[in-house]
């Protein structure tokens, strides 16, 4: 028997079954957006709030879908996006957000950690859509959906996953789940953005040529933030293009290898990856923004919110 | 009036092992005898040991009083009070109030508020440079005239290399000493927690160990070039500790100082976000803690000391990274230090009597305070088979921002006697 799921804060917190349960949920949902009806009932009745102190069209977009799919209400409470939001005004806004009464809240804060302290204060369930460089589990659960949907026994497959480690709530959600499911997962970029301390656990490359004798079945590539340059973590962008980008020579040679090609966009042209990717026949990006809404309803249809036992 | 004769009682002390059981009479704030089956003379209360500890009171160098200006946090008084329940009879402030200990008219006004609240002696520290700011040096004739025992800006290192130089060169003949926060500004970041495995698993930017052992280095090279003293507060890195090693052993006036959290929990213990485990210097590793229990015992370090910090509890709720820095330490001190560390034979109370209560006082310029006939009463009386529950009620401080917080150790500090004043009192 499973334990009901109230929460979804990290992908640390997820057993084997709960992570099962999610990704075979997503795939039927997935076959509902090819219908003339995209809705189920699912959620008829049932509120969610949209809670995003970050701006983001992406994922605000795709839990919003997500949840109307599922027959929700969905309401954007509107915060702050440009100060730091603090602790202390977050419990003032949890009060008001009680008296709401909203079965699920999907947040997405710059600090790392409050999504864990919100989901204490209320009977919502609560849905971390991102917190800082922590975690990003919804994002972790579309990939592996998409990973599984190429490759059905995933176990053993390799994931090299390139970039912004050190920043990344991608990278740390993304790998950890893949890594429970069987994956073999590498870390590849200059030592500012994927110092030793990360992961002992997990091999590291600092040079593109290393890591693809490693093998990869699967380049993941992490968006580059532009404002990493100015904190001097490299010195340009097109000195990170030619030492861990996928040009167009390299994209020939994984297309030889027969290796896919993962991003959790918004790509940057140019820096993270050349033009012609996007027309890759191994490219999954676009898959992974359709699997995103599936893999977010899945989701939501998991977790059991507090609400309706309320005293 | 409080003369006492303790029946069966064990002597700790700085220069040996605990003693059997003997009686100790004290009368008139003076330890008269110490001997075997003493009679109590007419008027004095007999007070059964049991084979407790009768020991040396403690004394603390890094407290934070926050007054005047964080009163909702700790008073003068409350820990003063904090500190009896701890048995410590002495304590040093820190300058970092608001406004900060920057000049002689503060440091008077925060010494005659002291000894109108206080039941215990409360020396206190005073800035280096006006406001605690890193720019213009402070006062510090005019403080050291109102009677300050240190001068340093803790909460924060002094940024400009030569500003520190000129403060000490300044200061060459003033009777008091440096003591020195280290931490390279840009290096610390935003100053949240440990860099590592466990702050890229948290996703917070870590503030790694080298921006403290750089300046720990820089200030000790410093003060040596300036022929000053420099006391390094709160060392949290092992390799910070070797650098005062090596720099013991080049003949540098350096003294330091450990805090017991950071022998005691690690950058781990922070779990899901406890606020209870952030300070600054943040926790480093286990192989931290490790390494300076062995450089303790070792005597790099000079004293021990808790660097108290009260805060708030709405403050400390706050998410990790907005929370601010700092736990308590005054009343767990000496409990978790005989819980982990003697009753586990890790440490001896030679030890502790040594660090934390006879080498602070003459860091101090005060003497000693030796359960030996003749010498005045300032001791407490520890029971190694107590227990103590840190509940919001049992601590004496306005806050109660400790990871001990409801936690159970083993000992308990029974008594504590200053003078002919007995401050505490439980269990008897």
């Amino acid at each position: 028997m499973s334990v009901a799921r109230k929460d979804l804060l990290d992908i640390e917190s997820l057993s084997r079954e709960d992570i099962d349960s999610i990704l075979e949920q997503a795939s039927p949902f997935k076959e509902l957006f090819t219908r003339s009806v995209k809705k189920v009932p699912a959620l008829k009745g049932k509120s969610v709030l949209m809670l995003f102190y970050e701006p983001s069209t992406r994922t605000l977009s795709s839990f919003e879908v997500a949840a109307k799919r599922l027959s929700a209400d969905v309401t954007n409470f509107d915060v702050p996006h440009s100060s730091v939001v603090k602790g202390e005004s977050i419990q003032d806004t949890i009060a008001t957000l009680q008296a709401m009464r909203t079965d699920y809240i999907v947040v997405r804060h710059q600090m790392p950690g409050l999504p864990a302290m919100l989901s204490r204060m209320t009977q919502a369930s609560v849905i971390n859509a991102g917190d800082g460089a922590h975690a990003h589990p919804t994002q972790a659960l579309l990939d592996a959906f998409t990973l599984k949907e190429v490759f059905p026994d995933q176990v053993n497959k390799r994931v090299l996953i390139v970039g912004d480690v050190l920043h990344s709530r991608v990278a740390r959600s993304t790998s950890t789940l893949f890594k429970k499911l069987g994956v073999e997962v590498a870390f590849l970029g200059p030592g500012s953005l994927v110092p030793e301390y990360c992961a002992p656990e997990i091999p590291r490359f600092t040079s593109y040529e290393d890591a693809m004798k490693w093998k990869p079945d699967v380049v993941y590539l992490l968006r580059v933030q532009m404002e990493r340059q100015k904190a001097q973590f490299f010195p340009s962008l097109r000195e990170y293009h030619q030492l861990f980008g996928i040009t167009s020579e390299r994209l020939k040679q994984l297309s030889d290898a027969g290796v896919y090609i993962m991003h959790p966009g918004p790509v940057n042209r140019g820096v993270e990856l050349c033009h012609e990717v996007m027309e890759y026949e191994r490219s999954l990006i676009n898959q992974q923004v359709e699997n995103g809404i599936a893999a977010r309803m899945a989701a939501l249809y998991y977790l059991k919110p507090q609400t309706g036992t309320l005293t | 009036m409080s003369d006492l004769l303790f029946r069966n009682v064990r002597i700790a002390s700085e220069e040996a092992a605990v003693t059997e059981s003997q009686d100790v009479l004290i009368q008139e704030g003076v330890i008269q005898r110490i001997g075997q089956n003493l009679v109590a003379p007419e008027g004095v209360k007999v007070v059964e040991g049991a084979g407790r500890l009768l020991m040396p009171a403690m004394f603390d160098t890094h407290v934070h009083f926050r007054e005047p200006g964080g009163e909702h946090k700790e008073t003068i008084q409350s820990g003063s009070e904090a500190a009896i329940n701890g048995g410590i009879t002495g304590v040093v402030m820190m300058p970092n109030t608001t406004p900060a200990i920057d000049s002689g008219a503060v440091v008077k006004q925060v010494l005659a508020k002291a000894k109108e609240v206080s039941r215990i002696p409360v020396l206190t520290s005073g800035c280096i440079t006006k406001g605690r700011e890193g720019k213009e040096l402070a006062a510090m004739s005019g403080m050291r005239d109102q009677g300050v025992v240190m001068i340093t800006d803790d909460g924060d290192a002094v940024p400009e290399s030569s500003t520190l130089l000129r403060a000490m060169q300044y200061a060459e003949n003033f009777d008091c000493f440096f003591a020195s926060h280290c931490e390279v500004e840009d290096l610390a970041g935003p100053r949240a927690m440990n860099e590592g495995a466990m702050s890229y698993k948290l996703g917070i930017q870590g503030s790694p160990a080298i921006a403290e052992e750089i300046c720990l280095d820089r200030d000790i090279r410093i003060a040596h070039a300036a022929g000053a003293h420099v006391h390094i507060q709160h060392v949290s890195s092992a390799l910070g500790m070797e650098t005062i090693r090596w720099w013991k052993t080049m003949g540098a006036k350096v003294t330091a100082e450990v805090s017991p959290h950071h022998l005691l929990f690690c950058d781990e213990d922070i779990g899901d976000y406890d606020t209870h485990y952030k300070m600054n210097p943040p926790l480093r590793t286990k192989k931290d803690n490790e390494l300076l229990l062995q450089g303790f015992k070792e005597g790099v370090f000079d004293i021990l000391a808790t660097d108290h910090a009260p805060h708030a509890e709405f403050e400390k709720q706050q998410d990790f990274v907005n929370a601010p820095n700092g736990i308590t330490g005054l009343e767990t001190a000496l409990i978790s230090m005989y819980h982990y560390f003697v009753k586990e034979e890790k440490l001896t109370w030679q030890d502790l009597v040594l660090r934390y209560s006879a080498e602070p006082r003459r860091m101090m310029r005060l003497a000693p305070v030796p359960i030996s006939e003749g010498a005045r009463v300032d001791l407490l009386l520890f029971n190694e088979e107590g227990e103590t529950t840190f509940t919001k009620d049992y601590m004496k401080s306005l806050s109660s921002n400790t990871p001990f917080l409801d936690k159970t150790l083993t000992g308990s500090i029974d008594m504590v006697v200053l003078g002919d004043r007995v401050l505490l009192e439980r269990n008897i």
